[in-house]
């Protein structure tokens, strides 16, 4: 070993520097994000009225409206985007494509019947965002359990299984929609996705659901990058295979389910996010996962604050907003690799 | 020698396919470079990948220290045995070093997933690193390399596995001869050095007169030949396994048996 240095504190050639400035500069730019949701609503309410009623949680009307309206919204569009941007970035590398989404094997296609199926039974119970929420994870449960087995094959089979139940699933929705025409605006809505209304109680399930998933998904962090050298490489080096790929599945839904559960159908954030964040720290998910989870926070939060201020347009659901801005960076990603120059 | 593997009558076949292993057995010791030869379709790849754990033996077993191969878990099996994989096509731009690291993931407990690496496997992915000379393409984006040099980082990955036992599949294939002596080179010194065992499936013959120590010749699933490698290379039954005549001629330097076209 001449020629190396013994020093076990410096860093090996290769090993990326220290994250700690991107981490640094990932949770100022979410905590900025926050303030500025804090701060825009439809009451007027200064930046040093909403300081003070942050730090004095009784302090009357304004720190109801802060406590009670807005933080709670906030940190429901902070999980969900984190969320969605942690289980896309998950199916990313499970099924080794880079087009997967939190909702391509099914989730959001079983979420969809699981609110219209609630809505349907009883609509005067306000179980869409339960029933969406068990109707996503069915989904997925159901398309996993078709690619158990000896095949050769079976994350293809896993996202053809997820394709034929989203089909099938959207066809029962739409009957049932048609059906039901006095809630087709309530579940048409929902399918666009927002966090209106939102009330602490909901974003604590959430919340709990979500870092239960995160303990699961920890140990897989590197596993992730040993699936990315193809599963016979990764078997190898030591990875169960099988039983990664369904834990991360398993906390890919979760994580999917719970946002979901929050928002209805918000697109997008789960695709562009993780390839966003590849482009600036690389495809290790050591990084990739905490990022994604940050950098889709920041994105939803600045994403529900807009949704909330574009007067001229009157109300437009966020889950459009997510649209609108996911869809331009894409194609921009894409011509850029393809060597192409717009701007 | 002590034995590091044996196989046991160990029969398999592909569902589906007429590819089939038939009554496999022998012995493979501590320190050896074993080759696997035969024609294609032999059933050189599907032994390797029954030997790494891939699949499993239809009837008889495969014994690893006293133990069958399936008992093991897929971590401790990954701390005896390492497979290199002939090529991989990462699908995005994984740096050099994470996919040495990659070799160490049996090992990893919860907190390595997300913390830097402990020392012992900061120490090993560098000693990886340094016995296949790949130190300073560590940085370097794995697609972006040449032939010769992603061999070598697929080398130090499973190196850094430090496993007793290496099992490589043509490891040689698409490159120049330059590269290629340069690869066997390597893997010589860990069987002499390290008293590594090697069990590699390979075609060129002179090549694997030249280095090896013994072989298996194979054919339609069994293996029909077995000895050192000068004897198993001059066996006049080589000629029917490959329908070719082969004329044969000793090294000049390293008294070994090389065969050429007829």
């Amino acid at each position: 070993m001449t020629g190396l240095k013994r020093n076990d504190s410096a860093r090996l050639p290769g090993e990326r520097p220290k994250s700690a400035s991107a981490w640094f500069l990932w949770l100022v730019a979410l905590v900025v994000s926050m303030a500025l949701g804090l701060v825009h609503g439809s009451t007027v309410i200064t930046m040093p009225q909403v300081w003070h009623a942050v730090l004095h949680p009784a302090s009357g009307i304004i720190a109801v409206i802060i406590w009670e309206i807005r933080f709670p919204r906030i940190v429901a569009a902070a999980l969900v985007g984190g969320g969605l941007a942690v289980a896309g970035a998950v199916m990313q590398a499970l099924l080794q494509n880079p087009l997967a989404d939190p909702y391509i094997v099914g989730a959001s296609a079983g979420a969809g019947l699981g609110a219209i199926g609630a809505e349907t039974v009883a609509p005067q119970m306000a179980l869409m965002a339960p029933g969406a929420f068990i109707g996503a994870l069915i989904a997925v449960f159901f398309a996993w359990s078709l690619s158990r087995g000896r095949g050769r094959s079976p994350m293809l089979t896993l996202l053809l299984a997820g394709y034929a139940l989203s089909v099938l699933f959207s066809a029962v929705s739409t009957y049932l929609m048609l059906q039901n025409q006095t809630s087709l605006s309530t579940i048409f809505a929902w399918e666009l996705g927002g966090i209106h209304g939102m009330v602490w109680a909901k974003v604590r399930v959430a919340a709990v659901i979500m870092a239960v998933s995160g303990l699961i998904l920890v140990p897989q962090i590197k596993t992730m990058n040993a699936l990315l050298l193809g599963e016979d490489v990764a078997h190898g080096v030591g990875v169960p295979v099988r039983l990664s790929q369904a834990l991360l599945l398993l906390s890919a839904s979760l994580f999917t389910a719970a946002a979901v559960y929050l928002s209805g159908l918000i697109g997008f954030v789960g695709l562009v996010i993780p390839h966003l964040v590849r482009r600036l720290s690389g495809p290790e998910h050591e990084r990739l996962i905490p990022f994604s989870f940050l950098a889709g926070a920041t994105f939803m939060v600045l994403a529900d604050t807009l949704a909330e201020h574009l007067p001229p347009l009157g109300i437009v659901p966020v889950g459009l907003i997510t649209a609108f801005l996911g869809g331009p960076y894409f194609l921009y990603v894409l011509a850029r690799q393809q060597g192409r120059r717009f701007f | 020698m002590a034995e590091r593997m044996r196989l046991e009558q160990v029969d398999f076949h592909w569902p589906g396919s007429d590819m089939a292993l038939a009554e496999i057995s022998g012995t493979i010791r501590e320190g050896v470079w074993l080759a696997l030869i035969g024609p294609n379709g032999a059933g050189k790849t599907t032994l390797l990948r029954l030997l790494a754990g891939l699949e499993q033996p239809k009837h008889g077993q495969i014994l690893v220290g006293g133990q069958s191969l399936s008992s093991y878990s897929s971590r401790e099996r990954s701390t005896l045995i390492a497979l290199m994989p002939q090529a991989i096509g990462p699908l995005f731009d994984l740096k050099v070093h994470t996919v040495v690291e990659m070799g160490r993931i049996g090992r990893y407990r919860f907190w390595d997933h997300l913390m830097r690496l402990q020392r012992s496997h900061r120490r090993a992915v560098e000693e990886a690193l340094w016995a296949t000379d790949t130190l300073d393409l560590a940085d370097r984006n794995f697609t972006e390399l040449s032939g010769g040099e992603s061999r070598r980082v697929l080398l130090a990955m499973v190196l850094a596995q430090q496993t007793p036992i290496l099992l490589l599949d043509e490891p040689t294939v698409y490159l120049d001869p330059g590269h290629a002596s340069d690869l066997l080179n390597r893997v010589e010194s860990l069987v002499r050095e390290q008293k590594k065992t090697v069990v590699m499936a390979y075609h060129d013959l002179s090549t694997v007169a030249l280095y090896c120590d013994e072989i298996w010749a194979m054919d339609r699933g069994r293996v029909v030949l077995s000895g050192t490698a000068s004897e198993v290379v001059l066996d006049s039954r080589m000629k029917e396994l490959y329908a070719l005549d082969f004329l044969s001629l000793t090294h000049p330097t390293r008294q070994r048996p090389v065969l050429l076209l007829p």
